[in-house]
């Protein structure tokens, strides 16, 4: 008797081990190789964040003490790295600014604005900077500055979304109801009609004078000419900070659309994107 | 008749082959033009053969002369009856060195018979004028007047003109259509003291001037002088190859014979650019024109300060583009300036009142409207931004001298209507950074009377942020990944979403097939009910069903379910009615369990209208 009570709990016992190997490999192989990817890759962000973080200060001491080719050769350090936020790019438009290049300046002021529109110092230091320079805008039409100030491309892509999304339920309910309401039909309406109004609005900023082909000239004394040639005839003289809007470029040319409905071709190197 | 005529004919036929035959007798001579030639003087070499079939040498090879064959003349002569007929082979011998030459006599083939020709001797000399003749060709040129072969004509349309103004000159180079020429050289004009444009090839034309046909090339330039007093444009020099016909030599000395021409002297032959047409002698000439003189004053004194240095007679226009703007954004002023004058002293337009204004260096265009650039139009875009609000563009001043009226003239643009808003920008007058202001300087000098620039302490411009803030990224949203990775969770609700409307509506599909089947029952039981023919089981078991259906459709029920109070109460009979009904399904239930025997084979028509009234009486 003792002897079959002894067999049974021995079998219990391999089969009990048997239900429980899987379980206890998984763990070992999967999640444990899982948590030490999430725990180094957490480790190296925040490290990175930290490097970042102390150069950001480091540069900022600098040019708390009047140092500003330092703290600028920091700041652009930041830039290349890959490290992009509005506050960066407005103290490296700052320490620009105090260096005396206002053209600089107000290529990275424009860049805090464009990654974030409302940045109120960047703004107003911007203001400052392109009366200094005596810089050059391209002109915008009134609903596009409108439409430019009402919320930013992010928001309309959100909306744009949204609406989208919205319309396409409104419908399926439309076709799949017995009798069409006129709530929904309305909402499907509405609702296309702030997609395309978003989509087109997105577009057109996009493509715009201000779009993502919107550069400044950082260089003094740039001129624009009518030919690929440094002896060709001027169009437009550009102070540094003025804005131009690259169409195409042609080796060490670029062909802008320049303040006052002019084009011409300057030279490549004179102006940088806003957009990295 | 005819015999005699034919007879006749034959005869002087036969005596007409005979005399030329007799006339044939076979002979050949070589001749030379000249003995004697200097060096690049062509001789004409002729081998004269007398007979026909003859073979001339095809070469003739002597070192020292380069003898080309130029052509062939037939003669046919006849006298007294006697036909004569030569071949006359012409050859051009161009010496190319000094010396004593010998032809050597040269062989020509006729038929079987071969013939030979003299030696001929030339004696060549270094050059035309150290030959000891007279030399022929020398005599010729001298005889050739150079105005007949060509000339050239420099037109000057002013003799008094101002420092700086344009004066278009016209220069026609005419050759005689007759001659042909080789190498022409455009005339070049070379004058102290006028600066000129280069000479460009206008329009070539046929003139018959004094009689002769000229080919006329017209050339147009502009000459403009830099300083006052009296130039002389020396007369016009061309050279040119021309390919004159040269005359016989035997005949050279002596006069023509006289043409029935001659006596109106029209006698075209009588021209010494007809000579022996055969043969052409080449001659360098020399075309000139007669010079002309320039009185150049100087311009008057007193001129006005923006005066720049143009001469002759424009018009100014101005536009600005936008009308509208902020203050310090800036308005593009186009002043055209167009006309006559020296265009490269016109310089763009000044502000009459340059205060609360930046200038940029205007850049300029100019489109000419002829060959030579004295008329045309001159554009300049010159870029101001206003500093304070403004209501226009102050008017563009722009000065020159007018030759015609001898005086300076300042034209003055109208003042633009614009509309400048916003508030005036601090120091507006002097916002000049002196980054600025040397780039501009760079580009263009002052205009004069413009406010000097100023340097002015920088406006400040707020704190640093210290917080680095959340990274952020240049793509759009919608360029992300993310953005779309994002949208299938819509899009997955959505097919969700439909596929449950979808279900649905199956549902509801099905409902409407049973009720389809129901009604269809109810009346196929009805028509039943109405005709007369079915049994009392059959009847009452139809109306007992068409109750149920009709209930079924109302309640939207399964109708085996239906019983006659179900049916009373969906259809809220009285109880009349409830109990024709009752009625009704016990009479059913009597004939179809106890069969067909109870009761009476047939029903009464006063039962079957009772019942059908209460069959289509029930209405929900």
């Amino acid at each position: 008797m003792n002897r079959l009570i002894a067999n049974l709990s021995c079998r219990r016992r391999r089969l009990g081990d048997a239900k429980r190997a899987p379980f206890k490999r998984f763990p070992s192989r999967f999640a444990k190789r899982s948590i030490y990817g999430a725990i180094i890759g957490a480790f190296l962000v925040s490290s990175a964040f930290a490097q970042s973080d102390a150069h950001f200060a480091k540069a900022n001491q600098e040019y708390a003490a009047g140092q500003f080719k330092e703290a600028i050769e920091d700041y652009e350090s930041l830039v290349r790295g890959g490290q992009w936020s509005a506050n960066l790019f407005y103290d490296l438009g700052n320490a620009y600014f105090r260096a005396g290049d206002f053209g600089r300046a107000i290529l990275n002021y424009e860049r805090a604005l464009a990654l974030e529109p409302r940045h109120p110092e960047a703004d107003a230091n911007l203001r400052i900077a392109r009366d200094e320079a005596r810089a050059l805008e391209l002109a915008t039409t009134r609903p596009e500055r409108s439409l430019q100030q009402l919320v930013s491309l992010n928001q309309y892509a959100i909306a744009a979304s949204i609406a989208f999304w919205v319309g396409i339920f409104a419908i399926t309910g439309l076709i799949f109801a017995r009798r069409r309401s006129f709530g929904s039909t309305a909402l499907s309406i509405l609702s296309l009609s702030i997609f395309a109004f978003a989509t087109a609005t997105i577009v057109w900023i996009d493509n715009g004078n201000k779009g993502r082909a919107l550069a400044i000239v950082t260089d003094k004394g740039v001129e624009a000419r009518v030919a690929t040639a440094d002896n060709a005839n001027s169009v437009l003289a550009l102070p540094p900070g003025s804005e131009i809007k690259i169409l195409s470029k042609r080796g060490d040319w670029i062909y802008a659309a320049l303040p006052n409905n002019l084009r011409g071709w300057i030279s490549a190197k004179s102006a940088e994107p806003i957009r990295l | 008749m005819f015999d005699l005529r034919c007879a006749t004919l034959l005869v002087l036929a036969g005596a007409l082959s005979l005399t030329t035959a007799l006339a044939d007798s076979p002979s050949v001579t070589a001749v030379l033009s000249n003995s004697e030639a200097a060096v690049g003087e062509t001789v004409r070499l002729q081998i004269r053969v007398t007979g026909s079939g003859a073979k001339p040498p095809e070469q003739i090879k002597v070192d020292g002369l380069e003898i080309q064959r130029t052509g062939t003349e037939q003669h046919y002569e006849m006298l007294n009856f006697s036909v004569s007929q030569s071949v006359t082979y012409n050859y051009t011998v161009l010496p190319i060195r000094p010396g004593k030459f010998k032809i050597p006599p040269q062989t020509v083939q006729m038929g079987s018979n071969t013939f030979r020709t003299q030696e001929l001797t030339l004696t060549v000399s270094d050059s035309a004028g150290g030959s000891t003749r007279s030399n022929p060709s020398a005599a010729q040129q001298s005889t050739v007047d150079p105005k007949k072969v060509g000339f050239i004509e420099l037109v000057v349309p002013k003799r008094e003109a101002y420092v700086g103004e344009i004066i278009p000159v016209v220069v026609k180079l005419c050759l005689n259509a007759r001659v042909r020429f080789q190498q022409i050289e455009p005339p070049e004009i070379k004058a102290q003291g006028l600066t000129m444009q280069k000479l460009e090839k206008g329009s070539r034309d046929m003139e018959t001037i004094n009689g002769a046909t000229y080919d006329v090339t017209t050339f147009k330039t502009a000459i403009a002088a830099a300083r006052t007093g009296k130039f002389e444009i020396p007369g016009l020099e061309s050279k040119a190859l021309a390919l004159l016909p040269q005359r016989d030599s035997s005949n050279r000395n002596t006069p023509r014979r006289r043409s029935p021409f001659d006596m109106f002297n029209i006698d075209p032959f009588n021209d010494p650019l007809f000579g022996d047409l055969r043969m052409v002698e080449p001659q360098r000439i020399t075309l000139q024109s007669e010079p002309a003189t320039l009185e150049v004053k100087p311009l008057p004194p007193n001129a006005p300060a923006n005066f720049s240095g143009a001469v002759g007679n424009f018009t100014l226009t101005t536009e600005a583009n936008p009308k509208s703007v902020q203050v310090g954004d800036p308005i593009t002023v186009k002043s055209t300036i167009a006309g006559r004058g020296n265009f490269d002293r016109v310089t763009a337009p000044g502000l009459e009142d340059d205060r609360g204004w930046h200038k940029y260096p205007p850049s300029s265009k100019f489109q000419k409207d002829d060959d030579v650039g004295i008329s045309g139009t001159k554009t300049f875009e010159m870029v101001l931004s206003p500093n304070e609000k403004k209501q226009a563009v102050p008017p563009l001043t722009f000065a020159y001298f007018d030759p015609a009226k001898e005086q300076y003239v300042t034209l003055r643009s109208e003042a633009i209507p614009v509309k400048v808003e916003g508030n005036a920008l601090p120091s507006a007058a002097t916002s000049t950074t002196a980054a600025t202001a040397a780039a501009s300087a760079q580009s263009s000098p002052a205009a004069p009377g413009s406010s000097t620039p100023a340097t002015r302490k920088p406006q400040d411009i707020l704190y640093q942020v210290t917080d680095f803030g959340r990274p952020q990224s240049f793509t759009p949203l919608y360029a992300r990944p993310i953005f779309w990775m994002t949208q299938l969770i819509p899009f997955l609700a959505l097919l969700g979403f439909a596929a449950w409307k979808i279900r649905q509506a199956r549902i509801d599909n099905r409902d409407a097939q049973r009720t389809a089947a129901l009604q269809h029952e109810a009346a196929d039981l009805m028509r039943k009910l109405r005709r007369d023919d079915s049994s009392p089981q059959e009847y009452f078991s139809q109306a007992s069903r068409a109750i149920q259906v009709k209930t079924a459709l109302a309640r939207k029920v399964d109708p085996n379910a239906v019983d006659e109070e179900v049916a009373a109460k969906t259809f809220t009979l009285g109880e009349t009615e409830r109990a024709q009904l009752r009625r009704l399904f016990a009479r059913n239930d009597e004939l179809r369990y106890s069969g067909a025997k109870n009761g009476s084979g047939s029903i009464s028509r006063q039962d079957r209208h009772e019942v059908l009234e209460l069959i289509e009486n029930l209405r929900a």
